[in-house]
């Protein structure tokens, strides 16, 4: 069974950007490495043959930093399944006022943040196995 | 079966609306049916709550904007079924809250004011009587890779970058492109209670995104009688349509005439956010 | 007034080390080096159609800073705007083998990244330099 594919927007100049991308890591790299993997969002929106390959069809989850949906609507485009699809903002009114960092660096908030959505993320890849059992 | 109302007060001791919030939680639980939660030892031992909290609702009565119940909820991932923010509604009473405990009428009709907003018989907003035009054409200017639109008519502005589009007697308020383009991501909309009455340039809620607060200045006088109520789940309206779908105030209005002799019109209104665009570093 | 800009896109690409340090070498221009007269812009947006991106990199010089021999940023401006004013293969710079390394958390950044970064950004000023 082909891995799940977990997608981040690569917003560059806000946090947001930077919790997407580290909350993914923390999904494909320590939390589910064996059930997922991420690809290069650079790589899906330029119409790379082997990632678009590796795509098509495949059941995807995304994260994106902001409302423009980039992650999202990229994988879709080039054919992917979006399951679920998620926005940073969307999980922030319980840490209004927490500094979480810059688009460079994260603080210990912006960290604790990373791990409350690769744990959202982790438990949807979890349902989405169940279900192919 | 009615459901168990279960009431979660802010604790806060700096400020004298920590007490006004217990005393309406008090009151509250004088009905039956109600519940106190007791916000430390919720932070501390959740599953103390966790059957009544399952068969009832989490009505959360904030002290001020910190709203420490509200996201200590949030954090127990437990839903919000209503709110009220004490400091809020006492400024929609005009009463000036400190840090000492009063006992006084005015603290009795705080108390009773909340105690009416949590069992629904507030004042609800009004169907809103702005026609919206039907389109609405826009002047720019390009600095750096943002692109600045002001509207060329049916919109005034005030120099604390607030527009305002008027409908008969009834007024809509919002942002400018600078803005939002400043704050960038606009996380939070903190709106005026309905029924508030503000003179022209008085505080009219604010604006929040990661980067700062904007305090939104009212350009006109007048009474409180709409809010956006699409910001709860989309404040990013905002950025994507300041002047259109990211309203955010609805006015009667009381003296427009005169306010307008203070409102900037397009073209002047063009020129000063130019120069603060060059200003700034957007 | 014709105000002096200079465009960096950074492919920000998430399967290698080289996506890693491109984002890190955006920034550390926009934050550190050369603060106030770079702008940053987004590539997935850029490709999605953002107009401001676009404008942008059609009407100012741009720099496009790449993770690996795909040059998927260098490309997408070229595709989408107009001829990019330089362009950075990091493979190039700190060899293929580091660039095609597993991709890396800011929480797990050792000096040798740190002193990737500063060879791409060196290589980056000296283009931007260049251009201004």
């Amino acid at each position: 069974m082909s891995k799940i594919k977990v997608i981040p927007c690569s917003g560059i100049g806000k946090v947001f950007g930077l919790l997407a991308r580290e909350s993914v890591l923390m999904v494909t790299q320590e939390k589910c490495p064996n059930e997922t993997e991420t690809l290069c969002l650079a790589h899906v929106v330029t119409g790379d043959d082997e990632v678009v390959a590796k795509i098509k069809g495949a059941r995807c989850i995304t994260m994106d930093g902001c409302s423009k949906y980039c992650a999202k609507k990229s994988v879709e485009a080039a054919g992917g399944e979006v399951e679920h699809s998620y926005k940073v903002p969307d999980y922030i009114k319980p840490h209004r006022g927490e500094d979480h960092g810059t688009g460079t660096y994260l603080t210990e908030d912006g960290w604790k943040f990373v791990d409350e959505l690769a744990g959202i993320m982790a438990k949807t890849v979890n349902e989405m196995q169940e279900e192919v059992k | 079966m009615s459901k168990t109302v279960c009431v979660l007060p802010c604790n806060g001791l700096d400020k004298c609306a920590g007490d006004i919030s217990r005393r309406v939680a008090l009151k509250l639980t004088e009905s039956e049916g109600v519940e106190l939660i007791c916000p430390v030892l919720l932070n501390q031992n959740k599953t103390r709550y966790d059957k009544v909290l399952e068969e009832g609702f989490l009505s959360v009565i904030d002290g001020c904007n910190t709203r420490c119940a509200s996201k200590l909820a949030g954090s127990l991932e437990i839903p919000i079924k209503e709110k009220v923010n004490v400091s809020e509604v006492a400024k929609a009473q005009n009463i000036k809250l400190g840090a000492a405990i009063r006992e006084d009428e005015e603290t009795d009709a705080l108390v009773q004011a909340l105690l009416e907003k949590m069992s629904g018989s507030e004042e609800k907003q009004a169907e809103s009587e702005f026609v919206v035009p039907e389109s609405v054409n826009y002047d720019s200017f390009t600095h750096d890779k943002f692109i600045f639109k002001v509207p060329k008519s049916g919109y005034y502005f005030n120099e604390n970058d607030c527009w305002v589009s008027i409908s008969g007697d009834v007024a809509r308020i919002g942002v400018t492109d600078f803005v939002q383009q400043n704050l960038s991501d606009i996380l939070f909309a903190d709106l005026p209670e309905i029924g508030l009455a503000v003179e022209q340039f008085d505080d009219l809620g604010s604006i929040e995104s990661g980067k700062t607060v904007f305090e939104i200045v009212s350009p006109v006088s007048g009474t409180v009688t709409a809010v956006n109520k699409a910001l709860e789940n989309a404040p990013e309206l905002i950025n994507e349509s300041p002047y259109e779908m990211g309203w955010l105030v609805e006015l009667k209005l009381s003296n427009f005439e005169e306010d307008k002799e203070l409102l900037l019109g397009f073209e002047a209104y063009f020129e000063v956010m130019k120069r603060k665009v060059a200003e700034t570093n957007v | 007034m014709a105000d002096k800009r200079i465009g960096v896109v950074g492919c920000s690409g998430e399967e290698c080390l080289g996506g890693t340090i491109s984002r890190l070498v955006v920034r550390k221009m926009l934050e550190e080096l050369r603060p106030g007269i770079t702008t940053s812009l987004c590539l997935p947006l850029f490709i999605a159609g953002g107009e401001e991106e676009r404008r942008f990199a059609d009407k100012y010089p741009t720099i496009a800073i790449d993770g690996c021999s795909k040059c998927c940023a260098k490309r997408a401006i070229e595709k989408f705007s107009n001829k990019v004013a330089g362009s950075i293969d990091i493979c190039q710079i700190i060899g293929e083998e580091a660039a095609m390394d597993k991709p890396l958390s800011t929480r797990n950044l050792t000096d040798k990244h740190l002193e990737y970064v500063k060879q791409v950004s060196d290589k980056t000023c000296e283009i931007f330099d260049g251009l201004v």
